[in-house]
């Protein structure tokens, strides 16, 4: 996302220009699966400035070029006219400690599965999590404040718990070992634990 | 009741977690679910370097047995 009076227009012209993330976080992430499909990796300039209120304000105040965010962010740059260059999405994970049982795991996602069918019958209704968050207001009020309307629905994708496909899964291992972001010598196996079962195959 | 505790960080992350508390269905199935905000101690110094930034970020709960489950 860039300033509403930026000549960035397309992610192509942020070669060697700052891009505010945060290092390790999503952020970080798409970025670089963003950028790389535009620019040369030595002229991807990503700098890490924390928090998604940082990053936001680093591009506000021209500190940077552009800011990687999520929602709520970005339907509060869009509302007071910063422009969006590329928008990407990934898979979000439940991380549990060792000593989880699998009954208390199935037993949360169940609850956190019906909550999901809660917010994708009426998204607008439930959007007031994301609007007050402490985090959030105090800033989207500096700009006149945020409502349920000035969100783009088909952007929020929230689904059940799924199967992780090891190819997926491999592909992204090997994408951040390219990126220098996951040793080599790590496995793939010691890092991700599928606990639902691999969907039957089609007939 | 089951007690479970689980960070709650970035919002985007946390609605449905928030809904399930909201709307008692964590107790529904037997769970207790308290949350511990994830340490903002994000690191706000700006950097190029990302050796500079602990990959662990603000799960600090869940790196010191606080909590027992997170997301990102």
């Amino acid at each position: 996302m860039v300033r509403p009076d930026s000549p960035h227009n397309y992610p192509g012209t942020l070669g060697n220009r700052p891009v505010a993330v945060s290092f390790h976080a999503a952020a970080h992430y798409v970025s670089l699966r963003l950028l790389e499909g535009y620019l040369p990796n030595e002229k991807i300039q990503l700098v890490s400035f924390g928090s998604p209120r940082r990053r936001f304000e680093a591009m506000l105040n021209g500190e940077a070029d552009a800011c990687v965010v999520m929602e709520p962010w970005i339907s509060l740059g869009e509302k007071i006219g910063c422009k969006s260059l590329a928008e990407g999405h990934y898979l979000g994970a439940e991380n549990a400690s060792d000593d989880m049982d699998a009954e208390t795991f199935a037993a949360i996602n169940r609850a956190v599965s019906r909550a999901i069918d809660l917010f994708n019958a009426d998204k607008r209704k439930h959007l007031h999590y994301m609007i007050n968050a402490p985090d959030f207001a105090p800033v989207a009020a500096q700009y006149g404040g945020i409502s349920p309307e000035d969100f783009h629905l088909p952007r929020l994708r929230y689904t059940k718990d799924t199967y992780y496909p090891p190819e997926i899964v491999e592909d992204t291992y090997n994408w951040m070992v390219r990126w220098g972001l996951l040793s080599a010598s790590a496995c793939t196996a010691d890092l991700v634990q599928n606990r639902q079962a691999a969907p039957a195959p089609a007939d | 009741m089951k007690k479970v505790v689980s960070e709650i960080s970035g919002i985007v992350f946390s609605i449905p977690w928030l809904i399930a508390k909201d709307y008692g269905l964590f107790e529904e199935e037997g769970i207790d679910m308290q949350f511990v905000p994830a340490q903002g101690d994000r690191e706000n110094r700006v950097t190029h370097n990302p050796d500079d930034v602990n990959p662990i970020l603000g799960h600090v709960p869940y790196e010191q047995n606080m909590v027992s489950i997170y997301r990102a």
